[in-house]
């Protein structure tokens, strides 16, 4: 093979991973079915450039008692949880190993299974089995200087995102929503 | 003073002393000419790279500062054309004679590949597991060094490769990362295809933090069931097999750099295991591990003798230098010795340590005449070094509770200045030694 032929090789092969990317992403964000979740902005961080807000979503920690499905979970598992639609967020309803069929479920990694669950309303640790969960979703890139405005809302103000998922599991933010209404939407360009 | 200086300073004498005719005198002073015209090739190298990144980092913080106010499809368009522009770069060097050049743009474009990959990621909010982000990009060096022959968008992969094997041990707590095995195999390919030593080097390197990244991991197995009495004698035999396959690799023409470097680091990793097994405090622990550690155990030592056997039968009796022969009886005696440790009982620690003890430092005596014989130098300072570090060790655990502790310090002082002196003369003898032999083999 010719030198000018392998270097055309790989700049085929770098340019359609990072097309993949795009594409991955762009055909969830089409095909996915939006689900409105429930979340918490945490820790917002200066990265390369601009902000990033760091979400810790209602689903992203799951009492296995409360749900339906599978029990058994190690660290790194594959997780599927099975949305189910409420008002105004959508809640878990019950969490698999493997995708369930006909069911709508966001796909995610397990970080930690415990034995212990912090109840906030009564400020003491409950002896309960949950999961903690990420879906990939959890960052949010914003421009520079306003991810501090959405780690510190003010008073009253609900922030909650609306994110795609596809068929597969994968789940992509569409929107990001102030008490109900956009503030950033995304799209392809 | 360079050495084409010293020679036009030496050959006059040597012509006059009829060592030297005039005419190899002007060949000789020809060919060093032409060494010195490729001598600072790698400084040429060296800036060629640190201008493309500086460029590089330059265009980034440009865009960088005035990122937010750009479109979507500007910034792709900035990402992809920064891409493809460094790659056409590349090639145009190449093709008009610019080697140096070529591959201070092809690492360019590494660098760039990644740096896209991460910028794609912010745009469109991908967040997943980031470890098979810094994958995908040491595939990417791998695929360029690869496919362009370049050592350094290879050793730039190799890197990559360490960093995603180290998050993902790390970082995210797995317990053995497996898959960096996989990467290290295929990245180890164009290395030996294209004979490179700095791209070996860091792919041993990779090799021995994988190594104790795993043992950390591994060493929680089954609390109790001496999982790092087993670890040890598993890494010591897969280390000494890798440094007797560096031993075949160095009996191929054309192999001998590889195989050096080679033997150094299994060297290293397999002395600093037997040096462990030299300490009675582990080989005091508990054997109730399960038969998959006597099963690994077994077919670790069954690589090790079919290993050995191989080079051993690769040589003929008549030229088969002694100390092969005496490190064959060597090596019988150290898997028993290895076997036995597996079934022993945690009294008879000491009785075993004394004997890994006697192993350990006849296979020092041992790697010091295989260094000389293979012509590594490193080996002999190597052997020297572990030497020292257990004298020191054997010095502190047996005198430390014996002597008063004034006599004790006053010793180990003697101990380093006598033993330090004698270990630095023999050391430079030998490394004399390996000098004398290659000039002669050159």
């Amino acid at each position: 093979m010719k030198p000018s032929t392998r270097l055309l090789l790989i700049v085929v092969i770098q340019t359609l991973v990072l097309t993949g990317m795009i594409a991955k992403r762009q055909w969830t964000l089409a095909t996915g079915t939006p689900v409105v979740l429930e979340t918490q902005p945490i820790d917002p961080r200066s990265l390369f450039r601009g902000d990033y807000v760091t979400f810790n979503y209602d689903i992203s920690r799951l009492r296995l008692d409360e749900l339906d499905g599978d029990d058994e979970f190690r660290q790194h598992d594959t997780i599927y949880v099975v949305l189910a639609p409420g008002e105004p967020f959508w809640r878990a309803r019950a969490v698999y190993r493997e995708a369930p069929a006909g069911q709508l479920a966001l796909r995610g990694r397990v970080q930690y299974v415990s034995e212990h669950w912090w109840n906030a309303e009564t400020q003491s640790s409950e002896e309960v089995r949950h999961v903690s969960v990420r879906y990939g979703i959890e960052d949010y890139f914003v421009p520079e200087g306003e991810g501090r405005v959405l780690e510190r809302p003010v008073a009253g103000e609900e922030i909650s995102l609306r994110v795609a998922v596809d068929r597969f599991g994968n789940g992509a933010i569409q929107a990001l929503l102030i008490n109900g209404v956009e503030r950033y939407r995304e799209t392809l360009f | 003073m360079s050495f084409k200086k010293q020679l036009q300073q030496r050959l006059p004498h040597w012509i006059e002393q009829g060592w030297v005719s005039a005419d190899n005198a002007a060949h000789i002073l020809n060919d060093a000419a032409a060494s010195e015209r490729h001598g600072p090739r790698y400084l040429a190298l060296a800036f060629s790279l640190l201008g493309v990144i500086l460029i590089g980092s330059g265009i980034i913080t440009f865009f960088a500062a005035n990122w937010v106010a750009m479109p979507k499809l500007l910034k792709l368009a900035v990402l992809f054309c920064a891409l493809w522009g460094s790659y056409a770069l590349a090639g145009l060097c190449e093709r008009r004679a610019m080697p140096l050049l070529a591959t201070a743009f092809l690492l360019l474009g590494v660098i760039l590949f990644g740096s896209n990959i991460m910028l794609i990621a912010q745009i469109y909010h991908i967040s997943a597991h980031y470890p098979d982000g810094v994958l995908v990009w040491a595939l990417g060096g791998v695929l360029t060094g690869w496919l362009m022959r370049s050592q350094p968008a290879l050793v730039a992969g190799l890197g990559l490769g360490v960093l995603w094997t180290g998050l993902e041990s790390q970082g995210f707590g797995r317990e053995v990362h497996w898959p960096f095995l996989l990467f290290l195999g295929l990245s180890l390919w164009p290395v030996m295809q294209q004979r490179w030593r700095i791209a070996l080097h860091i792919a041993l390197i990779g090799l021995l933090l994988w190594s104790w990244f795993s043992f950390l991991a591994m060493s929680g197995w089954g609390r109790g069931s001496g999982a790092e009495l087993y670890l040890v004698q598993v890494y010591f035999l897969a280390y000494l097999a890798l440094f007797i396959g560096g031993m075949l690799l160095h009996g191929h023409d054309g192999w001998q750099n590889l195989a050096h470097v080679l033997q150094r680091y299994a060297a290293f990793a397999a002395l600093g295991c037997l040096y462990l097994l030299t300490f009675p405090q582990l080989l005091r622990h508990d054997r109730g591990g399960s038969g998959m550690w006597w099963l690994a155990t077994l077919l670790a030592l069954l690589l090790v003798v079919a290993l050995a056997v191989w080079h051993y039968r690769r040589s003929s009796a008549g030229v088969r230098p002694p100390f092969l022969n005496w490190g064959l009886g060597l090596l019988v005696a150290v898997m028993v010795l290895l076997l036995v440790n597996l079934a022993a009982e945690r009294q008879a620690a000491s009785t075993l340590a004394l004997l890994f003890n006697l192993a350990y430092f006849a296979g020092l005596l041992w790697l010091l005449q295989a260094a000389v014989h293979l012509e590594n130098r490193a080996l002999v300072n190597m052997a020297f070094f572990f030497f020292a570090i257990t004298l020191l060790a054997r010095y502190f655990d047996t005198f430390w509770s014996l002597m008063d502790r004034s006599l004790f310090f006053m010793g180990g002082g003697l101990l380093l200045l006598g033993g330090g002196y004698w270990l630095e003369r023999q050391r430079r003898r030998l490394t004399r030694q390996i000098s004398g032999q290659r000039e002669v083999g050159a």
